[in-house]
Parts: structure tokens; sequence; C-alpha cells
């Protein structure tokens, strides 16, 4: 087993087949051969190629050629020391001796081509259910699986710094981060990164691109070895400012600079200010965090231009993710015991901005997004791929039911060939080869499939707060599932029926028709995955109709504000060249003016964050005589930082008091709070005039009560939100709602023209968008839920249907004799047809009360994710139920009909 | 089938590939023999099935060798030309050099 070249290895996977197809010191030889050149291989054209070489000269390898030949020699030589050819037979599992060559791929084919119809419609099928699965892990691998391709991944940890609220896993501050860097010896090394964007010039089309501020030995603590030129280096993060040096991220380099190494040593402006291009990171690293891309990477020390403020010396501005390489045998413990005991020194020593703030190390391994935010994902992820495994499962259970069908006419071709000596495993192999050649067509077609999906749902621009691009790509990971996915669905559904078929009792077989002792056992096996489907296609059916009654309930809540024709701007005022606040808020005034100047514009609001948009911002207060549950007494309430047209453009009502007006401006700061503050905090009371504080300490005095508006999600309880004025708070990044005469689309043409006055370079943080597009973003999630599983429940619907249709329509077939019988006895067409439609009905009715018990068990999972109806909503356990019930109907119907024109005394000759 | 009936083609390609190669003759060895100087590229599958039923005929003999690095720890197996292959060998060599004969090279021609 030890081997100078371990980490060289070729797929396990692949080896291990190769070791099951040949006897083992064949076996032992042909790898070796096979590593030496694979070794070769993947030093010279990289790990995945080589991998796809040894894959496919395993997956090539003429197993029965060599068995055949080594099992010849072995009989000529007897004695030879040379394994035993029968060993291997016993060596192995039954399954895995099961011969195929060359030549049953060729038969299978051609069996396959003689019957288009069948073949497009299991390739299909599966195709369908393969799809689903493939975009689905996809996804899944993209933001919970992905491993970033780092060395001895386990020895690392991330570090969090709590919030004084008791929030275990947060941020840290520039300087926090170097006095855990110089304090901790548990460490090898301590690594920091920020997220940050910035304007990036190219060609004179400034946009938002974003980035990584990260300390210089980021990349070589990790491992990661550039693409080309070189990570920084020391002297590039010791002193503020002095280093506007740049790593470029892989996608960036091909797509704007159409991966030209001449970009080494060239600048690129970042913030109008040039950063020369040191180096690009390799493909495989997009950044800290799964899913974004990072188009930048620059040195820590560069905070402060990139930032546009002093943020890098202020020990209250936490931004920085910390990641730490645990020293030689330091365990994850002891680490967090030494983080403590810094953690504890440092809320001595800065009081003012530590206290009650600690630090703790988490495993890596045991991160993928954030500690915080994995705990709800992993849930969702689940739930998702159980939905598309459903609908695979369900797809399976259908091709076996027809392949059985199949099966059954061959049946006595096989048994023929059975009684004249043809070998069962033979057999068996013939038919595997065939429906594996099904699964791994239908295998091919869902990646491609799964690709398209993929596209279309990146398409659908997911709720992202920050314009990024996405890396979900069919990676290795993603394939070597699908490829899984597709031989387990082969075997799944072709093993039963291969067996059943070569079952060697033959007697009862080249006897007589089909319906004695072994054909009922059959028979029922395939009753049994009809009522398997429809169970399914039942949960699945009620989970989608749970989402799309959940829909229509969230679309019919008032969300509180004015959700009428508006158009949303997102200035970046910091990022195009306005310094200092006073010049942002001159151009906040300037904008504002222009717009109300425009006859069109009846209101204009300003707000540092809208109502059911992306992201939540929350502020600690301190509310006299109110009891908290937080370590420091202070309550964390949602907030906004307004204008004073805020409240009339928006359409939101004051219930008491009064607004900001300009009186305000340079006044002592004023609040407004929603009724649900008072509600919440002072029940019962006139809050207006009474006095709260900020986390700093300093009075907020409420001068008046909105009415309620949904502050993070439309399904939410009133929450308390409190108003800031604008101009009392130094702000950014003010987003701008027009409201006004004329659609949502005419607003956003006058807000682009006001601004070309105002502003013609200001880069936007994304483009202008309308109110409708903004409320759309919200609906995304259910939307997206009520649709996918509408499609899969859909797909399960037909599938289920098409099952039926089978059952029936081949025990018609096969009852042709009985159903003569009975018609030459007095029965009617009616009765007849009512007979068969019966029995399949009668399997629908079975499966049904399975699939009703199912959801109803399954169906509390996601009752976090519903709105406005229980779990068990009537409705629709009523509705599904109806709609499955008429489908199965028809269905049963169709080939029943064909029952009544049954010749009876044909009926009675035929066999 | 008599012993030593027919030498094909590939077979007797692969046993001057055996012949070549002496003391490092194995399966991946003659593979690569075959392809660098024949220009035949044969999957590994060939290789073996070839080689055994060389054995099969006498005209090679093989035996395990040692396990070794670089080869993912795995043994190889080992391969020399018999006294019988080299007969064999030998006969082809003189039907063709007796074919050729008289005929004139072409670059004369």
């Amino acid at each position: 087993m030890p081997d100078t070249a371990t980490e060289m290895r070729p797929p396990r996977l692949a080896e291990r087949w190769i070791e099951t197809r040949l006897p083992a010191e064949l076996a032992e030889a042909v790898s070796g051969d096979l590593h030496v050149e694979y070794v070769e291989r993947r030093a010279r054209s990289g790990r995945m190629r080589a991998d796809l070489w040894y894959w496919t000269q395993a997956l090539m390898l003429r197993g029965g050629s060599l068995r055949r030949a080594s099992r010849r020699l072995a009989v000529v030589q007897p004695t030879h020391e040379r394994s035993g050819p029968g060993r291997a037979a016993r060596d192995h599992s039954f399954l895995l001796e099961i011969p195929m060559s060359v030549h049953d791929v060729k038969y299978a084919l051609r069996r396959l081509l003689r019957t288009p119809g069948f073949t497009l419609v299991a390739v299909l099928s599966l195709a369908l259910g393969i799809g689903a699965n493939t975009a689905m892990f996809s996804i899944v691998n993209a933001v919970l699986l992905r491993e970033i391709p780092v060395t001895n991944p386990e020895e690392l940890v991330e570090v969090y710094t709590s919030e004084d609220n008791g929030f275990a896993y947060s941020v840290s501050s520039h300087p926090d981060y170097l006095d855990i860097r110089e304090r901790a010896t548990a460490f090898e090394n301590v690594i920091g990164s920020r997220t940050t964007i910035a304007r990036v010039d190219l060609d004179g089309q400034p946009r938002v691109a974003f980035g990584e501020l990260l300390s210089w030995d980021y990349f070589q603590a990790l491992g990661i070895e550039m693409e080309l030129g070189r990570s920084f280096v020391e002297e590039e993060d010791r002193t503020a400012g002095t280093h506007p040096v740049t790593i470029l991220g892989y996608r960036m380099w091909t797509q704007d600079f159409g991966a030209d190494p001449r970009i080494l040593g060239e600048s690129i402006e970042l913030n109008g200010r040039p950063y020369t291009v040191i180096g690009v990171a390799p493909a495989e690293y997009t950044g800290s965090f799964p899913v974004l891309v990072s188009s930048f990477f620059v040195p820590l020390m560069m905070t402060n231009e990139i930032m546009g403020s002093a943020q890098l010396e202020r020990r209250r501005t936490r931004g920085m993710f910390l990641k730490a390489r645990l020293g030689d045998g330091v365990s994850v413990d002891r680490a967090n015991a030494e983080l403590a005991t810094i953690g504890m020194a440092l809320a001595e020593e800065y009081p003012e901005t530590n206290e009650n703030r600690a630090l703790v190390a988490v495993p890596s391994g045991d991160v993928s997004l954030h500690p915080a935010v994995d705990g709800a994902l992993a849930p969702v992820a689940g739930l998702l791929l159980g939905v598309v495994g459903l609908v695979l499962l369900i797809a399976c259970a259908n091709l076996a039911s027809f392949l059985m069908a199949r099966a059954e006419d061959r049946r006595k071709e096989i048994a023929v060939r059975l009684a004249l000596g043809a070998g069962r495993q033979r057999l068996i192999g013939q038919l595997l080869v065939e429906t594996t050649m099904i699964a791994l067509l239908g295998g091919v077609a869902g990646v491609v499939l799964a690709q398209w999906t993929v596209g279309l749902m990146m398409a659908l621009q997911p709720p992202m707060p920050i314009p990024v691009d996405i890396e979900i790509s069919l990676d290795r990971t993603v394939l070597a599932f699908t490829a899984g996915v597709s031989l387990f669905a082969g075997f799944l559904f072709g093993l039963a029926p291969a067996l059943q078929a070569t079952n060697p009792d033959l007697a009862p077989t080249l006897k007589s028709e089909g319906t004695a002792g072994a054909g009922r056992r059959r028979w029922n096996l395939r009753n049994g995955l009809v009522v398997t489907q429809v169970a399914f296609s039942f949960v699945l059916l009620i989970g989608a109709g749970l989402f799309v009654r959940s829909l229509q309930k969230a679309q019919r809540i008032d969300p509180g504000f004015d959700v009428s024709a508006g158009a949303l701007v997102w200035p970046m005022p910091e990022l195009s060249g306005y310094e200092t606040p006073d010049e942002v808020r001159a151009f906040y005034a300037a904008y504002e003016e222009r717009l109300l100047a425009d006859p069109a514009v009846t209101g204009v609001a300003l707000a540092d964050r809208l109502p059911l948009g992306s992201g939540i911002q929350t502020a600690d207060y301190i509310l006299p005589g109110v009891p908290s549950d937080l370590p420091n007494g202070e309550h964390e309430i949602d907030n906004a930082t307004i204008n004073d047209g805020y409240f009339e453009a928006m359409g939101i009502d004051l219930l008491a008091g009064r607004t900001f007006s300009d009186a305000d401006m340079g006044g002592p700061p004023v609040i407004v709070v929603s009724e649900a503050f008072v509600t919440r905090y002072f029940p019962g009371e006139d809050v207006v005039g009474r006095l709260i504080q900020d986390g700093a300490g300093e009075d907020l005095q409420i001068v008046g009560v909105a009415e309620n508006t949904k502050v993070r999600t439309l399904g939410e309880d009133p929450r308390p939100y409190v108003y800031h004025l604008q101009g009392q708070m130094t702000f950014f990044g003010m987003q701008v709602v027009v409201k006004g005469r004329g659609t949502s689309e005419e607003l956003a043409v006058a807000a682009r023209t006001s601004l070309d006055d105002v502003a013609p370079n200001m880069v936007l943080f994304e483009e202008i968008k309308t109110m409708n597009e903004h409320l759309a973003l919200l609906l995304f999630p259910p939307r997206m839920a009520a649709l996918l599983l509408t499609v899969f429940g859909g797909l399960a619907l037909v599938l289920a249907g098409v099952g039926i249709y089978g059952v029936v329509s081949y025990a018609v077939a096969k009852r042709t004799r009985e159903l003569g019988i009975r018609m030459s006895l007095g029965a009617s067409a009616r009765d007849v047809v009512g007979m068969a439609i019966g029995g399949g009905m009668r399997l629908v009715a079975i499966g049904g009360v399975v699939g009703v018990a199912l959801a109803a068990a399954v169906t509390w999972s996601i009752s976090s994710y519903l709105f406005g109806i229980s779990p068990t909503d009537v409705a629709t356990f009523v509705a599904i139920p109806l709609l499955l019930t008429t489908v199965a109907l028809v269905a049963a119907w169709v080939p029943a009909r064909r029952a009544s024109g049954v010749d009876p005394v044909s009926a009675l000759r035929s066999e | 089938m008599p012993k030593g009936d027919h030498l094909g083609d590939l077979e007797e390609l692969m046993l001057l590939s055996v012949l070549r190669l002496g003391e490092d003759a194995h399966g991946g060895g003659v593979r690569d023999e075959l392809g660098a100087r024949a220009q035949r590229t044969v999957s590994i599958s060939t290789v073996y099935v070839t080689l055994m039923r060389l054995e099969e005929k006498g005209y090679v003999r093989s035996w395990k060798g040692e396990p070794t690095g670089g080869r993912g720890g795995k043994a190889k197996r080992h391969y020399s030309v018999t006294p019988e292959g080299r007969a064999a060998l030998e006969a082809v060599r003189t039907v063709r050099a007796d074919m050729w004969a008289g005929i004139p090279d072409a670059t004369d021609a």
C-alpha cells in the first residue's frame, strides 16, 4: 500500500473496477502499468484529463477476453504459479462477475434501436430525473460541498469575534486581527480577508466589481499557487496605502483580458487609482466564499483606499474574516483556550470597543458558508435533493415496470435459451447491459438538461445583495455524482426485471401462457411499482400544492407601503469621486431637487435600506426600563436612515406625532418609530417625546409613530423599526425611490435622465429597476419553490399516468382470454371495461392512501417555508387527490376501452 | 490447435518487443515499445491477451516481480522469450528474407 506517489493516485473506484473484472494477479499487473502512465499523464495534462483517461482505460478493459485467455493458459499450465481461473469468480460477488462484452453492447444497441419509441421515452424520462438531480446537486455542491483547493485543510480553523449582544460568529477588526496574529502561539499563521466592492474602469466603462482585501500571506498559508505571476510579499502589506498591487481573479483575467499573460506588470484602475497586476489566481480558487467569485485581490493595507474611508486603524470597524492554521499537534480546544485569553485581554485593554466580545475558532471543515447560515441551509438542501430524488425514483419505477412488461414478452425466448444451456449470468448480463445503456444515455442527456436548467436558474436573478458572478459548474464531483446516479438507476430499474425474466424455474413458462403461479408473483411486483409511483407523486404534488397556495397568500399581503409604479436607483457616490460626506450629501440634495423639478415625479424617498430589500440592518438601542435578553442589556432593532419626504413618497401614514422636518437638521437627534415598536416595548403608552439612547449612549427623541411595514420578509409579524433622519447621521449608499405619475418604466427613464443631468458619471450599484422588480426579488424564494415543485410534481404526475396506462393496457392484453370467456358468458362491454379500470384504480387507491399518509408525515418539514397555510392544508389535501384520480381514470380508461372490443371467439382460440 | 502454429503479425511484433526489452519486459513496457517503434497503438487488454496467448503457445514465459514504487505498490508481471519463441521468430525472419530475395529496393527502382 505505501507508495511514493500517493498523491498521484488514480481514481480508486476505477482501480476497484479493474480488480473486480480481472483475476487478482492480472489485475495487479494491468493496474500497475496503467498507474505508471497515469502519473505521466497527470503531470503532463492535469488531473481531470488523467482521471478521464484512466476511467476510459478501466471501462474499456476487455474483461471477458482477458479472463478467457487466462483460463486457457491455466488449462495448458495447470501448475503455473498464476492464480487459478475459478478463484476470481468465487472471490467476487455474483453480480460483479456478470460477463459483459463488446458483443453484448452491440446486441443491446441493436435491440434498443429496434424499438426507438420505447428507447426514446425511457431515455427522456430518465434524463428528466437525472437532469433534475444533477442540477440540484450542482447547486448544493457549489454552496455547501465545494472544497477549496488548500493544503491540509484539516489544520484550518475559522476565527470569529462575537458581537457584544452574544452572537458568537461575527467579523473582526483589523487592529484585533494584528493583535491575535501577534499574540497567539497556537497557530502557524493567522490570515485575514475582507470582501469589498470597487469601481473598475476598463476602456472607460466603469462598473462595480466584487473583490477581496487579503493579508499578504493569505495564499501562501492556504497553499494556493498562482496561475500566473506571484502572490503578495510582506513588504506590500506593511504600511498603509503604499503598495497598490493586485492579483486578478481567474475569471476576470479570462473574461476581461482574454487570458493574456502580458497583463502582468500592467495596471488596472480600482476606484480611480491604478493598481499594478502582479499575479493571477488559479481557476480552482474563486475567493474565500463559495459561490461568490472575486474579480480582484489587493493587500489589506490598501483597505482605506478601496473602502474610501479610514477603516484600517479603527478597532470599532469590524469586517474581516479570519482563518488560522493550527500549529503542529495543537488541538482546536487548545487554540480556543488561547483565543479566549486573548479576547479577555483585548476587552480589558480596549473596553470601549471590545467589552463583552469573545474570540472563538471553529474547524474550517465544519463550516460551509458561515456557522449561523449553514444550519439553515442544510435542511433546504436536503429538501431539494429529496424532491428530485423522488422524481428519479418515480422514473425508475416506471422504467422497471416497462421493462418487466418487455421481459415478459421475451420470457419464452429466454426460457428456451436457458433450457438450451445458456448461462443465467450471461443472460442477466445482456439484459443489464441494455438497461445500463439506457441509464447512461439518460445520464448524458440529463447532464445537458442540467446545464440548461442551471443556466436558466441563474438567469432568473437570484436575490443577491451584491452584483457578483456565481460559480456553479458541472465539476468533477457533480459529474461523478451523475455517473453514480445513472448507474444506480440502471441497476435499480434493470435488475429486478432481469432477475425475474431469467428465473430458472422454467417449466410453467414453457408449458403454458403466463397466467400461472410464477406469473402471479411478477404481476404483483409490477403492481407494487405502480403503487409506489402513485404514492411518491402524491407527496410531490401535495408539496407543490402547498407552495402554490402559500405563494398566492404571500402575493395578497399588504407590505404596508405603496407598491404602485416607482423606480429605484442605487447610486454609489463614494465610488464615483465624491469623497467627503458633504459632497455626498450635496449630490443627493441636487438629485432630489432635479427629480422633483420633473412634472411627472411627485415624490422622492431616500433610504439607506428599503423595506423588503436585500440584507438585514439592525442597531442596538438602549430602552430605559425595558428588560432585554441580550447580555449588554440593549435591544437589537431594525432601522433605516431616510429623508424627510420618505413617508409621503412611500405612502406610509403617521399614526402619532410628526414626521421629520428641515428644522430637525442640525438639531438634537430625533427618530420616528413603527407601531410595532410601541406595542412591543411601550404597550399602551404615548411614546411621542420619550427619550431612548443609541448603542453609544446618545439620546434619541421619538417625535412620531408610523404605521407598520413589512421589513425583512412578507410573512413576518409586525417588526419594531426605527427611522433616523438623513443628515443627522453620516451615511453612505442611500437608495432613491422615485414615485409619480405614469408607469414604473417611464419613471425609470425620468430617474435616469435626471441622474445624467446631475452626475453623468455616477456608478450605480445595480441598474435602475422598477418597484415591481424590487418586489419580485422578494418573492423569489417562494416563487422558485412553487415553480420547482410544480414542475417536478407535474413530471411525477405524467410519469405516474404513463405507469397506470402501462399496467392497465398490459393487463387487458394478458387477460384477453379471460375477458373473452366472461363476454361469451354474458358480460357486457361496460362490465368488462369497468373491470379493467377497476384493476388499475385499486392500485391508485392503495397508492393514494399511502401517499397521503406519507405526505402528511413529511410536510411538517416544510412548514417553516410556508406562509399563511398549515402543512396539512385541507384544500390541498382534497384538491390533489381529485386531480390525481382524474388523471389516473383517464390513463386507465384509454387502454381499458380496448377490452370492450375483444371478440370472444378469437380470444378463446388464441394460444 | 498444436503448439507453435502460426505466428500473427502482432504476436511477432510483441515477441520482438519482449526480446528487445530484455530484463525490463512487462506489459506496460511492451505497449510503450510497440507504440514508439512500430507505431502500433494497442490497448492494455490486447497486450495482455496476446502475451497470454504467446505464453499458451509456449513462446514466452512469465513470472511475478516484486512490488515497486511508482506503480501504486503493484507488482509487474515480467516476460521473457523462450527458446521456442526465439525459434518461431527466426523462422518468420527466414521466410521473409526468402520472399524479399531478388526484389529490387524501391529507392533504386
